[in-house]
């Protein structure tokens, strides 16, 4: 079972990839308060479908998990788990350990 | 060397669709529940049920791991059972829309995610004339391919901005095992509601679909070809 930093790495590296890929400069430097999906943050609805399946790949290849994070739990939450680095990284930590 | 997946390579057309691809240079990965009934250097074979979602989700992390990504998808795997809607039971609706739908839609997802790096990925699905005709004793397969031209149209718009084209086929009936049990007056009066009145034959398909994957259609998406001058 990955720790809660190994995770938090995981979603930084991917976050990182992504940025590249769809030349996100508002994601320059991220650390676990980095905002990414919402008002005013920088990723746009395709580029958080692209996130969410690159992250359910990383995890399954780094961690030997299979999750969905865009499950019912996810969409009826009164807080969106994909708005920062850091909710995506317990939104994983939650499913690795169901 | 590009990628193909196609679903259902066993036999009929699935088979004459994986030579074809494996002849033209393509690496082919093909899929069955049963074994592989074909070998080649370039083909590889995942025994599966295309409607079982962890095998599926398997077999693509599979491919992204021996081949990096995928070019194209055919989903040819299908499945038809003529009978009068008084007389078919739930578990034959549950089967078909197991096999026909949720394979279809499983295998767009899996496949479409390995498409991303591609510049021009294609998606092929497979349809059939007898929704358009509304055929009797088809209810539930020309039911089943309508969901997967809803499908195809709506998958062509949320995949565009990935460059994937999303497009369906639908082939008249051909001799394969797919329509083995019809008789032969319902087939008559079949093909005489086309405008081209004879059998399909697998070169056909082979046709429709190599206009799909040409790098010339990347701006051919959403649609449904029907063969034989159905409409």
């Amino acid at each position: 079972m990955p720790n809660r930093a190994q995770i938090e790495a995981l979603v930084i590296e991917s976050v990182q990839l992504l940025a590249e890929d769809f030349e996100i400069k508002a994601l320059g430097t991220l650390d676990a308060g980095t905002c990414l999906y919402g008002a005013d943050a920088p990723l746009d609805s395709m580029a958080l479908v692209n996130l969410i399946a690159d992250i359910e790949d990383a995890v399954s290849e780094q961690f030997d998990a299979s999750i969905t994070l865009a499950d019912e739990k996810a969409m009826s939450a009164k807080n969106s788990p994909f708005r920062s680095i850091d909710s995506l990284t317990e939104a994983i930590a939650d499913r690795i350990e169901a | 060397m590009s990628t193909i997946v196609i679903t259902g390579t066993r036999k009929g057309i699935g088979k004459a669709l994986a030579e074809y691809y494996l002849n033209a240079g393509w690496q082919v990965a093909g899929c069955s529940r049963g074994e592989a009934s074909l070998t080649h250097t370039h083909y590889t074979h995942f025994a599966l049920d295309v409607s079982d979602e962890d095998a599926v989700v398997a077999m693509a992390r599979s491919i992204k791991k021996q081949f990096g990504g995928v070019d194209a998808l055919l989903n040819n795997a299908g499945i038809a059972s003529m009978n009068h809607a008084l007389l078919t039971p739930a578990s034959t609706v549950n089967r078909i829309l197991q096999t026909n739908v949720v394979g279809t839609f499983l295998f767009c997802r899996e496949m479409a995610k390995l498409m991303r790096k591609s510049d021009s990925a294609r998606i092929v699905n497979f349809t059939t004339v007898a929704h358009p005709l509304n055929l009797e004793g088809e209810a539930i397969y020309a039911a089943s391919k309508a969901a997967v031209e809803s499908l195809t149209r709506i998958l062509a718009r949320e995949l565009g901005e990935l460059r994937i084209t999303v497009n369906a086929v639908g082939p008249t009936p051909i001799e394969t095992d797919l329509i083995r049990g019809v008789p032969k007056a319902k087939m008559d009066a079949l093909l005489a509601r086309q405008a081209i009145r004879r059998m399909g034959e697998v070169r056909d398909v082979i046709n429709a679909v190599d206009f799909y994957l040409r790098p010339e259609s990347d701006f051919i998406t959403g649609q449904v070809l029907y063969l034989g001058g159905v409409t």
